[in-house]
Order: structure tokens, then sequence, then C-alpha cells
């Protein structure tokens, strides 16, 4: 009888301090999973450690203290004070214990909804445990599955489309007025930290030329060679407007630097080609009447919050699906990991049952004499009716033993004691 | 040949159906199996289509419900065309309405075959009916690219984002497809009326009788002239080529429904 628990702490149950402390750097690893497997009772053990949560997932041997056992471990590895680390701690055991990790998997259980870098994450955690041959067939099977349950719920849910930082909303409003951005060209205006991580999302979505300018020319050279961009006057704005597709603002001028007049002018010389203004800076430097004019686009700093709120709103929407998928796909591993369990029970208690049916057949024929073929056949009949009458109703218990926990140990334990064949050492 | 056409009218409704789920709630699989439900739903109607013009013995676009079936089979073609091209997966749910209502009426207006008048038993028969009804579809499709264009520039000039900014695609794109749609959709209307002048010439000794029809469909081409004159010199894209298409597409309909002078067959 062995069971699957689950230790751990997250961003939710504890502060960023405290997630720190308990952090455990992938090179430590491979000896603490070795020291671990090592106790009692821990069979198979694996360790996920991000910035964001700590957790240890085990397969235990019908060893009570289980949970104690990884606490006291953790505690060791981490050097977090036991009590401070028993508050934050979550523990969960069996199918609860799936259905974490599920979650964890699929990103539902992620600070930012969604966020694609927990995969990976939870993949190096299972490599790091395969390679130091802690993970048996229980954790194999349990990673395997989550990782196709991932990436059920990345295809067939929308969670991971929407964009929900400042930055990568901007490039996504950029991409719904200008389509594919490959080919377009960039014009940043101001050398703020806004512009240039903006500026980044841009150029890694494959988005062409990149120009910058900024009025002390030195930071907009600066901000040029980190990008391979090429750093134009100040002067030359008005020009440069009717050359470019997508202008970030981040200045820290007090004014308007880019007036509706000006955009005119560069609509009317670009044929009216449209082109995008992201206003990231505060106070505004674009005129927000520039959205009145047909084909120009221009967002500020709260537009961008707002796609954030709705991109956050979408992700939410989307995990509900998600959450329904891994609630009924964690359910299903747990029941096949169950009645895989159940299985060599279930054989021994047919067998018993067919073997004692079986004996006293044939003790009843050796005293009376054999019997016609007949009265034979109807004999046997009996008889595996009997034990298939006896087997059935403890099969039925023994396979749905798991569907309640709290009984489930004590119930196979009786079962299995009952059914101990004579010969084995009682 | 009329199982074929009801074989047709399920699968298009079922690829309606699908593609409208795909757009609400935003699943790849929903618009996956309604475009394969529309590329079988045009197979049988091609199957149709053919087998109706051999058991008749005419290009089968001499009644209403052979126009009207023929017209979904032209629309479904750019469809699957401009599928292949752009892979916008919302276009579906907005195309393959007018395409299942067409083909429902077309099997409500069944008639049975009648004798057609000698004059449309005519080689040119072919080409400049084959034309027009790919000019019809192509400015249905820019018409269709116009109103999303429309209403994704009204979401992202309002900043407010909301179900329609997640759904329709970009603005460049529906830009795109109004500028090839309206391109392709200009060429074949040249035709047909190219191609209906000669005929004219054959059949009545004139090319031009300035009946209902062909001054019709002369100012739906000036309305499309006039846009392909803006868009290639730039002066008019997005939202203005829009509303003008539009108009050209209310002009189209026009254009499609007179059927009286020389044009007097339905």
């Amino acid at each position: 009888m062995s069971d699957l628990v689950l230790i751990g702490l997250n961003h939710r149950t504890a502060e960023v301090e405290r997630r720190e402390r308990a952090a455990l750097p992938s090179a430590d690893v491979p000896g603490a999973l070795t020291e671990l497997t090592a106790r009692p009772g821990i069979q198979e053990a694996l360790i996920l450690s991000t910035c964001n949560r700590v957790e240890v997932v085990s397969r235990v041997d019908g060893a009570d203290p289980a949970f104690e056992i990884l606490e006291s471990f953790l505690a060791e590895v981490s050097g977090l004070p036991r009590n401070e680390l028993s508050e934050s701690l979550y523990r969960y055991a069996g199918s609860e214990a799936v259905e974490h990790v599920f979650r964890v998997a699929s990103s539902l259980d992620s600070m930012i909804l969604g966020e694609p870098q927990i995969l990976g994450q939870v993949k190096s955690a299972y490599s790091l445990a395969v390679e130091t041959g802690s993970s048996g067939t229980l954790l194999n099977n349990l990673f395997q599955a989550a990782f196709r349950v991932a990436k059920r719920v990345r295809t067939e849910t929308s969670i991971g489309e929407y964009s929900v930082s400042v930055s990568s909303a901007a490039v996504e409003l950029a991409r719904k007025v200008l389509g594919n951005l490959g080919r377009k060209t960039i014009l940043i205006v101001g050398a703020g930290e806004m512009g240039e991580n903006t500026a980044r999302y841009l150029a890694d979505d494959g988005a062409g030329s990149i120009y910058v300018t900024n009025r002390g020319a030195e930071a907009a050279a600066g901000l040029a060679s980190r990008f391979g961009g090429i750093a134009v006057p100040f002067d030359q704005l008005r020009y440069w407007l009717a050359h470019v597709d997508i202008v970030i603002v981040s200045t820290a001028a007090p004014n308007l630097i880019i007036d509706r007049s000006m955009v005119t002018s560069a609509l009317r010389t670009r044929r009216n080609r449209p082109i995008v203004f992201i206003d990231m800076s505060v106070p505004r430097n674009v005129d927000p009447a520039v959205s009145d004019i047909e084909n120009a686009f221009c967002y500020d700093i709260d537009d961008l919050g707002a796609v954030v709120e709705a991109n956050l709103e979408e992700r939410r929407g989307a995990a509900a699906l998600a959450e329904k998928l891994v609630r009924q796909e964690s359910e299903a591993f747990w029941a096949r990991v169950k009645s895989m369990d159940a299985a060599p029970m279930v054989v021994e208690v047919r067998r018993r049952i067919e073997e004692v049916c079986q004996s006293e057949l044939d003790r009843y024929l050796k005293r009376n004499g054999p019997r016609d073929p007949k009265e034979m056949k109807e004999l046997e009949i009996l008889v595996s009716r009997i034990a298939g009458k006896m087997s059935h109703p403890l099969v039925t218990q023994i396979k749905s033993a798991h569907e309640d926990p709290t009984h489930e140990r004590a119930l196979l334990t009786v079962v299995s004691r009952l059914f101990r064949s004579h010969k084995d050492p009682a | 040949m009329n199982w074929a056409l009801i074989v047709t009218i399920v699968f298009y409704a079922l690829a309606l159906l699908h593609s409208c789920l795909g757009f609400f709630r935003k699943r790849q699989i929903f618009v996956s199996l309604a475009l394969c439900m529309v590329g079988v739903g045009f197979l049988f109607h091609t199957v149709y289509l053919v087998g109706l013009g051999l058991e008749r013995r005419h290009f089968p676009i001499t009644d209403l419900p052979e126009s009207l079936s023929f017209f979904a089979w032209s629309i479904t073609l750019t469809f699957i065309a401009a599928h292949i091209r752009y892979r916008y997966n919302v276009l579906g749910a907005f195309v393959l309405p007018l395409v299942s209502l067409l083909m429902i009426l077309s099997e409500v207006a069944w008639e049975e075959n009648h004798a057609i008048p000698p004059l449309l038993r005519s080689r040119w028969l072919y080409f400049h009916v084959s034309v027009a009804f790919l000019a019809y579809a192509g400015f249905f499709l820019m018409f269709i690219a116009a109103l999303l264009y429309l209403m994704q520039e009204k979401e992202l000039k309002s900043k407010r984002f909301r179900f329609l900014y997640f759904r329709l695609p970009a603005l460049q794109a529906c830009d795109e497809l109004m500028r090839n749609s309206l391109f392709v959709g200009f060429v074949m209307m040249s035709l047909t009326i190219v191609t209906g002048a000669f005929w004219a010439q054959q059949a009545w000794g004139r090319f031009w009788s300035w009946d209902p029809k062909e001054t019709a469909s002369l100012v739906t081409w000036s309305i499309y002239l006039l846009l392909v004159h803006y868009r290639l010199s730039g002066g008019w894209r997005a939202r203005r080529a829009a509303y003008v298409s539009i108009a050209g597409f209310v002009s189209m309909i026009i254009t499609f429904g007179v059927n009286a002078g020389l044009h007097a067959y339905l």
C-alpha cells in the first residue's frame, strides 16, 4: 500500500522573503533527493524549487507520518525554522496531490495565471529527479501525465494567448492595428526604460528597423547600440514620423512633443498608411486628439493598463475551463493508479476463494466417489458460482476503496489479512 | 440531383454552426471542423451543379434557384481561397450565413426543368455569367472585410477592449482582404461587362443598349472603379474605403436584382 503525498509553499502561502530562504538551488537538488529517498518509507521523490514555490512530491510506503518526514526534511534542507515552515505549508495526499501537480504544470497555480515558464521549470525538476534515480513508476507516470495535461490546457483553452504586461500589451495593440509586425519600422522617442522594454518586445516579435531619437543625443546613441538600431537627430522628428509604423514615446518632458498637425502631415506624406503611437510618458507627450485622426492610433499608459485588465479577464475565463479539464484528468489518473495498485490484491482474493471452494469440492468427491459427468458439471458450476458471489463484493470494495480515503488503508489491511494465503507465515 | 443539394445544405449549415461556436468560444477546433465541413459541402455542391447541368443540358444559371445556388457556390469558392490565403478564423461566421441562406432559398424555390430561351444556348453564357458571379462573390467578400474593419476600428479607437477586439483580425489584415477582393471583383466585373457587350453585339447587333441591368452594372462598376483609383493613389484606404465598399455592395445587390429589359429571363 503506497500513497502519493505533496507538501510545499508558494506565493500565496509565503512572503517572498520566506520563499527565498526556502528555495533550493538546482545544484543542491540531487543531493537532497538522494538523502530524502534514504529515509524510511520514502520510495520516490521530486523537488520543485522556483522563485514562487518550493514543493516536495513523494511516494511513501504506508508510513503514516509521511507529511512529518517530508516536513522535517524540508526544514533541514531549507534552514527555515520548523514553526515558520509549518504555517506556510500546504499538504496534499492522493488525488489532491495529483490535481495540484497538474494545476502547477498547467500554470493555473502561477502568480501570473497562464505564464508559460512554469512548465519548463517542472520539466527540469523532473529530469533532475530522473537523473538522480529518485523518480520511479508512480512519479514518472504522474509527471508524464502532467506534461500531457499542460499541453492540452495550452491547446484547448486560450489561457496563454493574452499578454498581461504593459510592454507586451503595447505589442499586442500594435499587432491588432498593423497585423504581422515583420518589416514594420519603429521609432523610439526618449530614452526611458519603459520605451526600451517595449522596443525589446517588438524586436523579439520580428519588427524591422528601429530608430531612436532623444533630446540628448548620447542617450539615443546608447539605446540605439543596444538594439542594433539607428540614432536619429531629435529635430528631424517630423521627417521620421512619416517613415515609421510604430512610435514609442517615453520621455520625461512635461509638454506635448507630438501634436495633431505633425501627425496629419506625416499621414499625408505616408499616403495614409496607418501609424501607431504608444505614449508611455506621464505626463503625456502625444496629443490625445491624435486618436481622432483617421489611420492614426494613439494609446497612453492607461489604455495599455486597460488592455492588460481585459486580457486578465479573458485569462480568468479560460482558466475556469482549464480547471475543469485538470480536475477530470487528475481524477482519471488517480483512478488508474488505484486500480493498478489494487490489481494484485484482487487477484489474490479471487485465487484464495476459488482455492477454498475447489479443495472442498475435491474433498467431497474423494469421500463420496466419482460422479457421472452431468452431475459433475452441475457441482462445478455450483462451486464456481459460490466463489463468484463471495469474491464479487470484496473486489468491488477493493477497487473503490480509494474513493473513501479515510478508511482506505484500514479496509485494504483487513482484506489482505483475511485473505493471506495459508502458506505465508502469518 | 436534389439529394446532393440537401447534403450540401446540411454541410454548410453545420459549418456555419461550428464557425459561430469557434467565433464565440474562441476555440480553434471548431473553426477547423467548420472548414472541413465547408470543404465537403463544396464538393457536394460542385457534384450537384455538374449533375444538374448534365441533366438539364444547360449551364445551371438560367432560373432563380439555379442562380442562387451558383451564387452560393461562387461565394464558397472565394471564401475557401481567402481562407487558404489569409487564415482568418472569423471569416466563416460572417460569410457562411449568406451561403446557407442562398442554398435554402434555392431549395425552397426549386423548379422543375423547363425550356430556356434559345438566346441562352450560347457559349457566351458560360463565360459571361461565371465571371459575373465571381465578381459578385468578390464584392461580397470585400463587403464582409469592410464590416470587420469598421467593427475592429471602432474597438481600437474607443479604447475599450471587449468581445470583438479579441476576436476580429488586425485592421491591416482586414484592409488587405478588402484590397485584394476589390481587385479580383473589379477585374471580374470588367470582364463581365466586356463579354456581355460582345455577346450583345452577336445576339442583338448592338454592344450596349442601356437596358436596366446594363445601366445598374455600369453604376456599380463606376463605384468600384473609384475605389480602385483611390486605393492605388493611396488616398482612400481603411475607413473611407470601407464605407464606399458598402455603398458598392448595395449597388451590386440592385444590379443582381434588376432583371428587366433584355435581361428579363428569370
